[in-house]
């Protein structure tokens, strides 16, 4: 990877830390995610981390070197949540999820069509012209990663989440992918999240991918009662085993996600 | 005593100078027919020069083309004069990649079952019975049937598609690939398709005086008498020629005769 020159100015102006995006988590993290980490969220269903991701992109010190990729939800859902708290519209938003539906299932769909219903003649006049096949088997993956490899430096990328790659792609390749991207972001000094669903997923691949990331977090929720209870475990924090912490937080309408306790685990 | 009136089948005159004699007239209507033969035999000349005589006279003819790309294919068949682009392109001759019927299927896996099978013979029939194709070549039946794995299911795909297409009045040649056109070979790759076939033409070679020479011969034909000797096949710019190959000539035909 060629040697990346940093400006004086851009040095100040991002400093050695950015901002989780959440002011109280800074705060106990000592200000804030170093520069160059990259950090998997282990994830669980109903544990917050959808919103925690795009928490995560609204301190977008630069929005234009900065990118949410959501590979669940709709532009239209991500823009409802980014208006209701506020947080900044201009960065750069994928959405995986809708793109697969447009190319893959509608033309499964359109298959379907001619199985049942058969061709009518406009069909057949535009099948005998047509002479290739349209192989736009898109490789998402490659896609994605071509995409935030492309990002400046100190630039904040967020991958929402690796679930739909792993359903679709040797795990050798998402873990070569991840390397790739890790090596990336410390070079350019960008920061990435990760997130990925922790069930179902083999111990090894687990092990595996926490071993890449500089920071790994554990979002759990669990019912108090009549109550949940959401947290956030910080298992992983490279160079500053200090940091190591169990946050239990809620969603508030103005904040997005607000830890509540802070509890030391090491 | 008046002579009885002697019913005979109409005949789709295929227009190949030579074949609609051996065929006393041509292929009865409706029929499907394996051409099968060699590489190099001439098979896919034969049937665009067939589907090209139909559009010559006005018929809608249709190609499905799984060997070679369309592009490929009307770029070869461009340098015989007796073929007009105009047929092409006016929709005359209507030539299909079946790798993008595939795609638009949904057929583009390994391996096709029941259902898909019977997609396929949906489709074929959509098209011919839609643009009313009276003439319509398969090239080839093989590739085609290489998908589908089990030999019944073969089986009922030519035999379900040579009835539809028959019922609706078009004449089908289906054009197979073998590696050996000897008296002893099949006539097919599945073993099958033969037998369902209203009519079967050999494609091969010769060899007479260390130079190979294409032949055609007729082993089949329901529903017409016909002569069942070989054939000599000359591709010449003008379309196939056939002319009577002369019976001891071909060292093959000296070899089997003899038994050696």
């Amino acid at each position: 990877m060629a040697d990346v020159k940093f400006s004086a100015e851009d040095e100040e102006f991002f400093g050695k830390v950015g901002s989780f995006g959440v002011a109280k988590f800074d705060g106990v993290m000592g200000g804030g995610v170093p520069r160059g980490f990259t950090i998997i969220a282990f994830t669980q269903t109903g544990s917050g981390s959808d919103l925690f991701a795009k928490q995560f992109t609204s301190p977008a010190e630069e929005p234009d070197n900065t990118i949410l990729i959501s590979t669940n939800e709709a532009q239209k859902e991500i823009i409802r949540v980014y208006e209701k708290y506020k947080w900044p519209l201009d960065i750069g938003v994928r959405t995986i999820g809708e793109e697969y539906n447009a190319s893959v299932l509608e033309r499964d769909l359109l298959a379907s069509r001619y199985r049942l219903e058969g061709f009518q003649l406009q069909d057949i006049q535009r099948l005998a012209q047509t002479r290739f096949v349209d192989t736009e088997n898109r490789d998402f993956l490659t896609e994605v990663t071509n995409e935030v490899m492309a990002l400046g430096p100190y630039y904040r990328a967020v991958i929402d989440s690796m679930d739909f790659f792993s359903q679709r792609n040797e795990s050798s390749r998402i873990i070569s992918m991840l390397r790739m991207l890790q090596a990336h972001t410390q070079v350019m000094r960008g920061i990435l999240l990760v997130t990925l669903s922790a069930e179902g997923m083999p111990p090894g691949m687990k092990q595996e991918v926490a071993s890449i990331a500089d920071m790994v977090l554990e979002f759990k929720v669990r019912t108090i009662g009549t109550d949940f209870e959401t947290s956030m475990t910080v298992t992983k924090f490279r160079n500053a085993p200090e940091n190591l912490r169990i946050l239990v937080f809620r969603v508030t309408p103005e904040e997005g996600i607000t830890p509540e306790t802070v509890e030391r685990i090491a | 005593m008046m002579p009885t009136s002697v019913y005979t089948r109409d005949r789709c005159v295929t227009g190949i100078h030579g074949l609609d004699e051996i065929l006393r007239g041509g292929i009865p209507y409706g029929s499907t027919v394996l051409a099968a033969g060699t590489c190099g035999s001439g098979k896919t000349t034969l049937a665009m020069e067939f589907l090209v005589r139909g559009a010559l006279a006005g018929e809608a003819c249709a190609h499905f083309t799984a060997t070679e790309p369309s592009v490929k294919l009307l770029e070869n068949i461009r340098q015989y004069s007796f073929f007009d682009m105009n047929m092409v392109d006016s929709g005359l001759i209507n030539v299909f990649d079946v790798d993008v019927l595939y795609s638009w299927l949904g057929l583009d896996k390994a391996t096709f079952d029941l259902d898909d099978v019977h997609a396929l013979i949906k489709a074929i029939v959509d098209i011919v019975n839609t643009i009313g194709v009276t003439r319509l070549v398969i090239d080839s039946v093989t590739t085609l049937c290489y998908k589908i794995k089990s030999e019944q299911l073969i089986r009922d795909f030519l035999f379900t598609l040579g009835k539809k297409l028959a019922t609706l009045g078009c004449t089908t040649v289906l054009i197979s690939e073998i590696t050996s056109a000897t008296e002893n070979a099949h006539w097919s790759s599945f073993g099958v398709e033969e037998a369902i076939a209203d009519g079967i033409i050999v494609m091969g070679d010769v060899e007479r005086m260390g130079h190979l020479l294409r032949f055609l011969q007729v082993v089949k034909m329901r529903g017409t008498s016909h002569s069942r000797a070989k054939h000599a096949i000359e591709l010449t710019q003008l379309g196939v020629m056939l002319t009577p190959m002369l019976k001891w000539g071909a060292s093959s035909d000296r070899t089997s005769r003899w038994g050696a």
